[in-house]
C-alpha cells in the first residue's frame, strides 16, 4: 500500500510536469497568433484588445496558472478557430467532448482483441515448435506486421463491408443513438488497429515463452512428473507474460495516442482528426489540449503496467 | 567416518540398472557404452569433468534428455521395468508415473530450479498434486512436514516465502523436501552442492546421508570433486569422454586407483598434504619482510569501510547505506600472495571493488604504490568480450593506458608483440589470436583473462575466483600459471577464494573475512597450524572431516 502511495505522487507530479513542458512548448511557437486569427480584420486596437482577452499579456507563470486551474476544474480554454455562436468562441471542452469516446472506445476494443487473441496464440505457436505450424505462423505473423493499417483499414471496408456486408462503410453509428450498434461498427477498425500488433504480441510471447522454457525450473517440474499442459499453465506462461505486459503497455500507450490514420479511413469521428485540422489550422488551446490528453494516458499506462508487473512478480515487492 | 565397504554385494536387487547406454546429441556421442547400477540404501556417485557425460546420464535416466539428444545403444531398467530403450522414442506418459513418485532429482542451482514467482510451499505442494490421492486440506500439513524432515525452521513462515527471500542452503533444503516427499526410491543428486559456502555444503552433504539411512532409497550422487564423493558415496565410478573409466568402492578408489586418469585426478585435487614450495621464501617470519630488507608495499589499506548505497528508483525512497565492510586494515608487499577466505557474501568482492576505486563509496585509507591494478574474474565465460578476437582482447588495457597516460602510448605494432608474448607466457599459441573467445575452451579463456590482467605490468592484480568455475585438473594447471608469472614478472596478487585449499596451496599470507571483518589474518602456515578464531577453525575443520 505504501508503495501505491508512493507511486501515485509520483504520478501527479509527472503529470505536472509533463503539463507544464506541454504549456512552455506552446509559449515558443512562433507567429502572431492574434493577427492570424483577426485575417483580414485586423486592426492595431481589436489586436490590443483580443491580447487583453486571451491574457496574453500576463506573465507567462499566470498564464500558466490560469490555464491548468482552469483544466483541473474542466474548463479546457477555448478554441481559435471554431465558434459556437457568431460572438462566442467554441469551449475545446465542447469540442473534444463528443470526440474522446470514440477514440477511447476504438483503443479499448483494440486492446481488448489483442489480448484475448495474441495470448492463446503465442501458446499455440510456442508448443508447436519445430512443426509445420510454426513456420505457418512466422509467415503471417510477418506479412501482418508488415502491413500498415490504413491499407488494413482499406481491406477490412472492402471484405466485411462491401463483400460480406457485415458493416455499412461510412455508416458510423453514434454512440449516443445506440451503444451496441456503435461498438459493433467499431469493431471493424478496431480489428485494423490490432491485428500487426495481435502479430507483434504473439511473436514477442512466444519468444518469450521458448526462452522460459528452456530455464532450470521447468526442468524441475518435469522432473516430478507434471504434465507438458502443467508446465506450461502452472509454471512457464506467468513468468513468460512478465516482459509481454511491458509490450503491451507500450502499444496501450501508442495506440491510445495514434489511431489517427485509422480514423481517417473509417471515417470515425475521433480525436485524431481534430489533431490534424488543429494542427493545420493552428487552433492552439485545441492541439495544447491533446498534447496534454496523449501524454497523460502514456504516462497512466505506464503506471498501471507497473502496478500490473508488480502483481505478477513477487520478487519486485519484496526487493 | 564409518566404513561403508562391502555393504553391498553385487547384483543384489539393483534398484535401477544403466546397460550399455550411448547418447548422442547431433553427431557427437556424449555417453559411450555406459554400465552402471545401484542397489537399494546405495549411494553412487558419479565424478568427472564437465563434459564427461555425467550429468547427460543423470538426465536419461530421469527422462529429462532433451529433444535432440538420442539413446543409440542400451537400456534403463528400474525395478525391472524397462523405461528406456534404444531405438525408442522417450515416452514421457510411462515416466510421469515414475518421476516425483518413484524417481526425483536435486539440481545444482537451487536459485534457478525453482520457480520465481511462486511460493515454496505451492512447488512442494505440487508434488502431492500431482501423484497423490491426499485431500486438499492435508497437503499443507504434510508439506510442513517434510521441512521439518529436511531440518528447515519456521516452517509456517517459510510455507509463504519465494524462493528469493531464501538463502541457498535454504532453498536447496527446499528442492530436498521436495525429492523426498513421497519417499522414492532412487534419487539423483546433480552437484546438488557446487553452488552453496562450504560449511552450508557439509550440511547438505549429512542431510542427503541421513536420509539415505533413513529411507533406504538407492542415491545417484554427480559430482565433479572426488573428495566430497568420497565423503558420502558407497561406490565411485569416474567417467570421463563419454565413457566410465573405473568403478570401485568409495575407499579402494583412492587406495588403488587402477586407471591412470582416476590418479590424476587424485592429485589435481588441492590437498593440505602438499607444501607449497617456493624458491626465495623462507617457511617463517611473514614472506615479505624477510631477511632484514624494508620493502615498500604496493598496497596499504587502513581501517578500510566500504558502503553500499541501497538503490531505488522511487523519488523518496531514503537511501539506506549499508556498510560491507568494516575495519579492513592490511598492507600488501611485492612479489607476495596475499589470500582472502570467506563465504558468498562475506564482503571479499566488496573489498576489491574498493581497492580498484569501483566502489568510491567508503570510508578510511586506500594507498596504492603501483601502476593501476588490475582483476582477473572468476567466471571466464562471461568476462570477455564475445564478440572480439584474443589479440584485441589482451591489447585492450594497453590501449586504455595509453589513453589516460600519453607516455605509456604504444604504436600497434608494439601492442601486438606484447600480445603475442602475452599469449606465450600463458602457455598458448599465436594462433589463438585472431580466435574470438567463443572458440577457446574454459581454461584457456581463463588463460586469456590472467594475460589480459598482467600484460600492462601492474604491482598488483585481484584475482577474484579465478579457478572456481574450473574442473580440477584446470584448477591445477591455472594456478601453477598464476605462480609462475608471479615468479617471472614479479606480480603481487590478493588472492580472493571460497575454498581454503585452493587459498592454501596459493598464498604467503591468509586473511579470514566474515560479515564484512578480517577476523584473522597471518602467515599460512602458521595460521593452518594454529588458527586463532573459532570461524577460521569451523572453515578448516569443516573441510577436513
Amino acid at each position: 500500500m505504501q508503495y501505491f502511495g508512493k507511486k501515485t505522487v509520483t504520478l501527479i507530479m509527472t503529470l505536472f510536469l509533463v503539463s507544464v513542458a506541454a504549456f512552455l512548448a506552446f509559449q515558443i511557437i512562433p507567429g502572431d497568433v492574434v493577427g492570424s486569427i483577426l485575417g483580414t480584420e485586423a486592426t492595431p486596437e481589436r489586436e490590443a484588445k483580443l491580447r487583453e482577452e486571451l491574457g496574453f499579456n500576463d506573465p507567462p507563470v499566470v498564464r500558466y496558472m490560469n490555464w491548468i486551474t482552469g483544466v483541473l476544474r474542466g474548463d479546457l480554454g477555448k478554441s481559435w478557430r471554431y465558434s459556437k455562436s457568431m460572438n462566442e468562441m467554441m469551449p475545446v471542452a465542447e469540442l473534444i467532448g463528443d470526440k474522446l469516446p470514440v477514440t477511447l472506445w476504438l483503443a479499448v476494443l483494440s486492446v481488448l482483441l489483442i489480448v484475448i487473441v495474441s495470448v492463446p496464440l503465442g501458446v499455440f505457436w510456442a508448443k508447436s515448435r519445430g512443426r509445420a505450424a510454426d513456420a505457418v505462423f512466422s509467415v503471417l505473423t510477418q506479412t501482418a506486421m508488415a502491413v500498415p493499417s490504413f491499407f488494413l483499414g482499406i481491406l477490412v471496408t472492402y471484405l466485411f463491408g462491401m463483400v460480406l456486408r457485415w458493416f455499412t462503410p461510412g455508416g458510423y453509428v453514434s454512440y449516443q443513438d445506440n451503444f451496441v450498434g456503435f461498438l459493433g461498427y467499431l469493431i471493424f477498425p478496431a480489428l485494423s488497429v490490432a491485428v500487426p500488433k495481435i502479430a507483434m504480441t504473439a511473436r514477442f510471447l512466444r519468444n518469450s515463452l521458448l526462452t522460459e522454457m528452456s530455464s532450470d525450473y521447468v526442468r524441475t517440474a518435469r522432473s516430478k512428473g507434471a504434465t507438458e499442459q502443467r508446465v506450461m499453465y502452472g509454471h512457464v506462461l506467468r513468468n513468460a507474460l512478465m516482459p509481454v505486459v511491458t509490450f503491451l503497455g507500450m502499444i496501450i500507450a501508442e495506440i491510445v495516442a495514434g489511431s489517427i490514420v485509422v480514423e481517417q479511413v473509417f471515417g470515425l469521428p475521433g480525436v485524431g482528426r481534430l489533431l490534424i485540422s488543429s494542427i493545420s489550422t493552428r487552433d492552439l488551446p485545441v492541439v495544447e489540449i491533446l498534447v496534454l490528453y496523449i501524454t497523460a494516458v502514456v504516462i497512466v499506462v505506464y503506471f498501471l503496467v507497473d502496478i500490473v508487473y508488480r502483481m505478477i512478480d513477487p520478487r519486485i515487492s519484496h526487493k | 567416518m564409518e566404513d561403508r565397504v562391502g555393504m553391498f554385494p553385487k547384483n543384489e536387487n539393483p534398484m535401477i540398472q544403466i546397460q550399455n547406454l550411448s547418447v548422442c546429441f547431433g553427431g557427437t556421442e556424449a555417453v559411450k557404452n555406459v554400465d552402471l547400477e545401484i542397489a537399494r540404501g546405495e549411494i553412487l556417485g558419479v565424478v568427472g569433468e564437465s563434459g564427461s557425460g555425467k550429468s547427460v546420464t543423470a538426465l536419461t535416466v530421469m527422462g529429462l534428455l532433451s529433444e535432440s539428444g538420442r539413446i543409440t545403444s542400451g537400456r534403463v531398467i528400474f525395478d525391472k521395468d524397462v523405461l528406456i530403450e534404444s531405438g525408442e522414442r522417450l515416452n514421457r506418459a510411462l515416466y510421469r508415473r515414475y518421476q516425483g513418485q518413484r524417481m526425483s532429482m536435486v539440481f545444482q542451482e537451487p536459485m534457478t530450479s525453482l520457480n520465481p514467482t511462486r511460493r515454496v510451499g505451492a512447488q512442494v505442494e505440487e508434488m502431492l498434486m500431482l501423484h497423490t490421492e491426499l485431500p486438499r486440506q492435508q497437503w499443507r500439513e504434510k508439506v510442513l512436514e517434510s521441512f521439518v524432515s529436511v531440518g528447515l525452521r519456521d516452517v509456517e513462515q517459510l510455507y509463504n516465502c519465494y524462493p528469493h527471500q531464501l538463502s541457498g542452503g535454504m532453498r536447496q533444503r527446499v528442492m530436498i523436501a521436495m525429492a523426498v516427499i513421497l519417499h522414492p526410491d532412487l534419487i539423483v543428486a546433480d552437484e546438488p552442492t557446487t553452488a552453496l559456502d562450504v560449511t552450508v555444503q557439509n550440511q547438505i552433504i549429512a542431510l542427503l546421508r541421513e536420509i539415505n539411512q533413513k529411507e533406504h532409497n538407492a542415491m545417484l550422487f554427480i559430482t565433479h570433486d572426488l573428495n566430497l564423493a568420497r565423503r558420502l558415496c558407497h561406490r565411485i565410478a569416474v567417467m570421463k569422454d563419454g565413457r566410465v573409466v573405473e568403478t570401485q568402492s568409495a575407499k579402494d578408489i583412492f587406495e588403488n586407483p587402477r586407471e591412470e586418469y582416476t590418479r590424476s585426478l587424485i592429485q589435481a585435487v588441492p590437498t593440505r598434504v602438499r607444501c607449497k614450495a617456493r624458491p626465495g621464501e623462507s617457511a617463517t617470519g611473514t614472506g615479505s619482510a624477510v631477511s632484514g630488507e624494508i620493502r615498500r608495499p604496493v598496497l596499504e589499506v587502513h581501517d578500510l569501510n566500504v558502503y553500499y548505497q541501497e538503490g531505488t528508483n522511487s523519488l523518496f525512497g531514503r537511501r539506506k547505506r549499508r556498510r560491507v565492510v568494516s575495519g579492513a586494515d592490511f598492507v600488501l608487499y611485492p612479489g607476495e600472495v596475499m589470500g582472502l577466505v570467506g563465504e558468498s557474501g562475506c564482503g571479499k568482492s566488496s573489498l576489491s571493488k574498493a581497492i580498484l576505486g569501483m566502489n568510491r563509496n567508503v570510508e578510511g585509507e586506500i594507498r596504492h604504490f603501483s601502476t593501476r591494478p588490475q582483476m582477473i574474474f572468476q567466471d571466464p565465460y562471461s568476462s570477455l568480450n564475445p564478440s572480439r578476437t584474443v589479440g584485441w582482447l589482451l591489447q585492450e588495457p594497453l590501449r586504455a593506458a595509453g589513453r589516460l597516460d600519453k607516455s605509456r602510448q604504444m604504436s600497434e605494432a608494439d601492442m601486438r608483440a606484447a600480445a603475442c608474448d602475452m599469449l606465450r607466457r600463458v602457455g598458448l599459441d599465436e594462433s589463438c589470436m585472431n580466435r574470438k573467445p567463443s572458440q577457446l575452451s574454459g581454461g584457456q579463456r581463463q588463460r586469456i583473462s590472467i594475460g589480459q590482467a598482467l600484460i600492462t605490468r601492474p604491482g598488483f592484480v585481484i584475482a577474484d575466483e579465478p579457478v572456481s568455475a574450473l574442473d580440477v585438473t584446470l584448477q591445477a594447471q591455472i594456478m601453477e600459471l598464476m605462480q609462475r608469472l608471479q615468479e617471472e614478472l614479479g606480480v603481487a596478487y590478493l588472492f580472493i577464494s571460497h575454498d581454503i585449499n585452493v587459498v592454501y596451496r596459493m598464498s604467503d599470507r591468509i586473511m579470514v573475512m566474515k560479515d564484512g571483518e578480517i577476523v584473522e589474518q597471518g602467515d599460512t602456515e602458521e595460521l593452518f597450524a594454529h588458527p586463532r578464531e573459532a570461524y577460521t577453525k569451523l572453515l578448516l575443520q569443516e573441510d577436513l572431516e
